[in-house]
């Protein structure tokens, strides 16, 4: 499903220094899984993901999905390969304040131009079953903290993608909406969707449905299990 | 030298055209000679990074480049008021010997870096790239082009000298003329009509026939005949005067600026003809949009001086 052949990523400073946030990384992950990406800060979990999204391509490497060499796309494709494959959960939520929560969660779909009637019923059954389809028409600045991150794994689900990439996404939680995040998580392991997580959160640690876990520090994968 | 504000405006954008182009030539030549898509080295995705920033200097020089032409040509036309003898752009741009030249490649280039967009579209519209190496190939011509172009441009400002009398258009463009295009005063002009409006009949038939080499062939042919013609015998409608052939004055003020829809229409038709015949070959497919837009434009070229005629003889009942 996802596959990293030999891939190194190098950022250049405006100092002119490299500093090498992947040095010759190979990894597979297999369609359906839950992956866990942990380390700490700096550790190359952020960069990896945005390699699997097509956000950045690598310094040398490959990268691909589903047989299909993401990294040597151009923008036009990424951007189609994002809009069709990807779903992200962000760390901060990223929703719109001044939109309703439903319009947040419509904002992915809106190149793809939807139709209406169709779409209604996607939204109506999806906010059901993030127990959030009294929130639909509020704004989203209103809603409470674990009620924008519901919004945000909606926003995450609408195109149905195939990968659903976090980006620490329990950093900006309690505890209690940490557990109910992992709750969600469990919802969404029905062996259609690959998850990948990337945090440092010990909640994660030893978590009965992660498949594999990848441990990664200074730039090199030191442990896969 | 002469430095006016137009001038000085054409010069500096020349150089910053030099500059930018000098630094996507270099680098389009590295694509053209290291280019492979599926090499996963860090050079390859070197030169995918950078051909984005060479394509983007390329398509803003054509974005200049193409008002620049007609701002020359006013330029020109505006200096007829300081050169002793000139009374429009053709004094101007005939005071120099190398003007026909200067020209040719003025034109040329339009076409060039205008047929290295369409290529640019085709080649980023395909997930493997497959023009990419070719319109890089190209881009290193059109800037070898372009060079002499400035190069005769500078040489064309720098050689303008208000204290020499110069020729005015009714006598450069007569069989009196010393000019290289005297000869063709001494051929009957109708000759010029009846080739004109069979060239385009023909366009015609191979747009439906789908002949793509005799389109894009008839297309080159289009643009002679239309600009010959257009001197020998449909300017003089708009003119309404049998002796004026000047395909400058067009642009003018007197004549409702008709020249530059004319030359626009022109362009687009037979650029379009030659670029989607061009890509018809490469690809082995039609390409019904731009043979749609190059007959359209084609058409509306030869309606709009048919049009001069037809109503100078309604008007005054005579031929001239």
């Amino acid at each position: 499903m996802i596959e990293f052949k030999d891939v190194t990523k190098t950022f250049i400073l405006e100092n002119k220094d490299e500093i090498t946030a992947l040095k010759n990384i190979n990894l597979h992950i297999k369609k359906g899984e839950i992956v866990l990406l942990e380390g700490p800060s700096g550790s190359g979990k952020s960069t990896i993901l945005s390699l699997i999204a097509a956000l950045s391509k690598p310094t040398s490497g490959e990268v691909l999905v589903n047989q299909k060499r993401i990294s040597k796309l151009s923008d036009n494709f990424t951007s189609m390969f994002r809009r069709e494959n990807i779903g992200f959960i962000f760390q901060k939520f990223n929703l719109i304040p001044t939109l309703s929560a439903k319009e947040n969660v419509i904002v992915p779909l809106i190149p793809s131009n939807p139709d209406t009637k169709s779409l209604d019923e996607n939204l109506n059954e999806l906010f059901k079953k993030f127990s959030i389809l009294p929130k639909m028409n509020i704004l989203a600045k209103n809603l409470s903290g674990g009620e924008q991150q519901r919004v945000a794994i909606a926003r995450a689900l609408v195109n149905n993608p195939s990968i659903i990439i976090a980006d620490e996404p329990t950093a900006n939680l309690d505890k209690k909406l940490s557990i109910e995040f992992i709750d969600i998580l469990r919802k969404l392991k029905d062996g259609k969707n690959t998850i990948i997580i990337a945090s440092h959160d010990p909640l994660f640690f030893d978590l009965d449905l992660i498949d594999k876990t990848i441990n990664i520090k200074n730039a090199e994968i030191v442990q896969c299990f | 030298m002469l430095l006016t504000p137009e001038i000085i405006s054409i010069l500096t954008l020349d150089f910053i055209f030099l500059a930018f182009g000098a630094i996507a030539f270099f680098i389009s030549l590295k694509i053209y000679l290291k280019w492979d898509l599926n090499s996963t080295s860090q050079m390859q995705y070197q030169l995918e990074n950078q051909s984005h920033l060479v394509a983007t200097i390329i398509k803003y020089i054509f974005a200049l480049k193409l008002p620049l032409f007609l701002f020359f040509v006013f330029t020109a036309d505006k200096l007829s008021n300081v050169i002793p003898g000139a009374m429009c752009a053709a004094g101007v741009v005939d005071s120099v010997d190398f003007s026909t030249a200067m020209f040719f490649f003025k034109i040329l280039n339009l076409y060039v870096f205008g047929f290295w967009l369409i290529l640019h579209t085709y080649d980023i519209k395909d997930e493997n790239l497959p023009y990419t190496k070719y319109k890089f190939l190209l881009f290193c011509v059109g800037f070898i082009l372009i060079m002499i172009e400035i190069f005769y441009e500078v040489s064309f400002f720098t050689s303008l000298d208000t204290s020499k009398i110069v020729s005015c258009c009714g006598t450069i463009f007569s069989s009196a003329s010393a000019s290289s295009l005297s000869f063709i005063f001494q051929i009957n002009k109708i000759y010029f009509v009846y080739t004109f409006y069979a060239v385009l009949a023909l366009i015609v038939a191979f747009y439906i026939t789908k002949r793509y080499i005799a389109y894009l062939l008839l297309n080159i042919a289009y643009l002679i005949i239309s600009i010959v013609s257009l001197i020998m015998f449909f300017g003089t409608y708009i003119y309404q005067l049998p002796t004026h052939h000047c395909p400058f004055c067009l642009l003018q003020k007197d004549y409702d600026y008709i020249g530059y829809l004319l030359y626009a229409t022109l362009y687009i038709g037979t650029f379009y003809g030659i670029s989607g015949a061009i890509m018809s070959i490469i690809k082995e497919q039609k390409q019904t949009k731009y043979y749609n837009i190059s007959l359209t434009s084609n058409i509306i070229y030869a309606l709009i001086v048919s049009a001069y005629v037809i109503i100078y003889f309604l008007r005054n009942g005579v031929w001239l």
